[in-house]
């Protein structure tokens, strides 16, 4: 039984504009799973269906056995932007992990259940920032505050940790950073992770598994052996089209240049 | 090359033209509303002859102001006949008198610093009791929280309260409490719900969309979303906005007192009606010292909430910014200062 499985997911925007077309994905459970494509691709439209906060057009979303209806508590999700609640501490942040089983009077005066409390420590603890755990989220660094949205979707205790472009705001260091805590904290967890990416390098670093999305179609599925440098190249321009621009090719020599990728 | 020129010289005329037409729309508007201000005033029988004609009274009166007389200012000056600013001075030196001059009904009704307490309480509590009802009607008013159309039950609501001046709210109250200090805090207090509860619903419209989408995959319910995914973006704010309606509650207050409702208001307006002018001057000197000391005190608080200026600072640093006073005329390097 597959954690996560997508089954001839269609999303349309509008009258026309398909942004996912007819998707099959299965993913087993504890997979950390990368999705690549270019920008406008369909890979935070697929993200969304996930988590619940789009509705497909077609199509049917499990996870675990049941099907996704809404945004809930058993998928975690970590935004592109952080999103944290800037005038609280880190602490209160995570706790807001916990909203969802947690009753509303209990929760506006922070009276939240001591193992959720404890959860989210741990969960403090498992990104390396326990001991700020009192500082105010908005005078945080930019990964800190990645990090702390890692932390509130654990404390969901979430069966899928989602990650939209979690570092594309971020520098080279701080991204690594925040990627190596994510992958860590999903190991520990056991946790079933689909993280879209824009850094064919640091997505070859921590992924498992790879799923190219172009045009609202899969048309890439594989390990890290399978994504040769062709391969990315024709996740974001296909078959026989323009040449990559330098840049990413560069990019993805730097990778392959210090051969230590771990097998 | 040359067809290169022409379109440049193209391109030139158009904006030189498109700049006349804006410089000449700008002329006619300017010509109107020095046409209309000119009609106002002859409907207000606006003539300079007359005003000059009426200068040598009017700064006769004025003249009668000054000095001002602060022999009413406390129970100790009232008492002991100390006039002029020697009221001030002797008030000062004798703050054993203090407290009777707030607490006992002589020092509250009959001077200057007993009148100031009432005009006081009346703006804090006004503001205070509006503020409960302002954040309900501000909070159901945004079409963030209530969806268009039902939103405009409230926000028409507080449209219709603010439509209606506290001056004539006070009348509305008459029936209730008379016209007392009790129906000016009502007539306040429901003044802030219509001004401060439209502050309110204008904040909520310019959050972002991205902590309510965090807070919503969380699995949390409604109430849950709004009050940390919305109000929680806002709550600094708020609390500025609520400063800020405390000082115009505060001036409000003290016009109603002219209306008879009490508070240093009214002992303006009877000392001025008795022609004791100069009495009349230092209740009008108390009135300036309390507005900007209101505006002075809630401008320095709100300019702390406003975040990144005070980042991490302690409240004991805080307590001693209080004593800068570059800090409180918000002029200075006042970062090196407190360094040095």
């Amino acid at each position: 039984m597959p954690a996560v499985s997508l089954e001839n997911v269609t999303k349309v925007y509008g009258e026309e504009t398909v942004a996912l077309d007819d998707i099959s994905v299965h993913i087993p459970e504890g997979e950390f799973v990368v999705v690549l494509g270019p920008s406008g691709a369909g890979k935070s439209t697929l993200l969304r269906v996930l988590n619940g906060l789009t509705a497909p057009t077609e199509g049917e979303v499990r996870i675990g056995k049941d099907p996704v209806g809404g945004a809930n508590s058993a998928v975690g999700m970590v935004f592109q932007m952080h999103y944290l609640i800037e005038s609280m501490s880190a602490y209160r942040n995570a706790l807001t992990g916990a909203l969802g089983r947690t009753g509303y009077v209990r929760s506006l005066f922070s009276a939240y259940a001591t193992e959720d409390k404890t959860a989210a420590l741990e969960a403090l603890d498992t990104v390396g920032l326990l001991s700020e755990a009192q500082q105010r989220a908005g005078s945080m660094s930019g990964g800190q505050k990645q990090r702390v949205g890692i932390a509130r979707a654990l404390v969901q205790n979430p069966d899928l940790l989602l990650a939209d472009e979690p570092v594309a705001s971020l520098d080279p260091k701080a991204a690594s950073d925040v990627m190596g805590y994510m992958k860590s904290a999903a190991k520990e967890r056991e946790l079933t992770t689909i993280a879209s990416l824009h850094q064919v390098n640091l997505a070859r670093e921590f992924g498992d598994r790879f799923i190219g999305v172009r045009d609202g179609s899969v048309v890439f599925d594989g390990d890290r052996d399978a994504l040769t440098m062709d391969a990315v190249d024709d996740i974001y321009y296909g078959d026989g089209g323009d040449e990559p621009p330098e840049a990413l090719a560069e990019n993805f020599e730097d990778e392959s240049d210090e051969e230590e990728i771990p097998q | 090359m040359s067809s290169q020129n022409r379109t440049i010289q193209e391109a030139l005329s158009a904006i030189e033209r498109s700049q006349r037409l804006k410089r000449i729309s700008w002329l006619l508007g300017l010509a109107v509303v020095v046409a209309l201000t000119y009609g106002g005033l002859q409907v207000l029988n606006f003539s300079l002859e007359m005003l000059a004609r009426q200068q040598d009274n009017f700064f006769a009166a004025i003249a009668d102001f000054v000095p001002p007389n602060f022999v009413e200012l406390s129970l100790y000056s009232k008492t002991n006949e100390v006039e002029g600013l020697g009221g001030v001075l002797q008030t000062l030196t004798h703050p054993g008198t203090f407290a009777e001059t707030f607490t006992t009904e002589a020092g509250r009704n009959g001077t200057i610093l007993g009148l100031s307490f009432i005009t006081i309480v009346i703006g804090f509590t006004g503001t205070v009791l509006g503020f409960p009802l302002a954040l309900v009607f501000g909070i159901l008013g945004s079409e963030r929280v209530v969806p268009f159309p039902f939103n405009f039950v409230f926000r028409g609501t507080m449209s219709t309260i603010r439509a209606i001046p506290a001056l004539v709210w006070i009348l509305i109250y008459i029936p209730l409490a008379g016209i007392t200090p009790l129906s000016a805090m009502l007539a306040v207090a429901t003044d802030t719900i219509g001004n401060l509860g439209r502050l309110f619903t204008d904040e909520l419209e310019e959050i972002d969309e991205g902590p309510i989408e965090a807070i919503s995959s969380t699995g949390a319910d409604r109430p849950q979303i709004i009050s940390f995914g919305m109000l929680s973006q806002v709550s600094t704010s708020f609390v500025a906005w609520t400063l800020y309606i405390l000082e115009i509650n505060t001036r409000i207050a003290i016009s109603l007192g002219v209306y008879g409702a009490g508070g240093i208001g009214q002992y303006i307006d009877t000392r001025i009606a008795l022609g004791a002018y100069d009495r009349g001057a230092a209740g009008i000197a108390m009135v300036i010292f309390i507005v900007l000391t209101v505006e002075l005190l809630s401008s320095r608080i709100r300019a702390r909430l406003r975040p990144g200026e005070h980042e991490g600072k302690g409240f004991v640093d805080s307590l001693r910014d209080l004593g800068n006073p570059k800090k409180w005329l918000g002029v200075g390097d006042t970062t090196k200062d407190s360094k040095n």
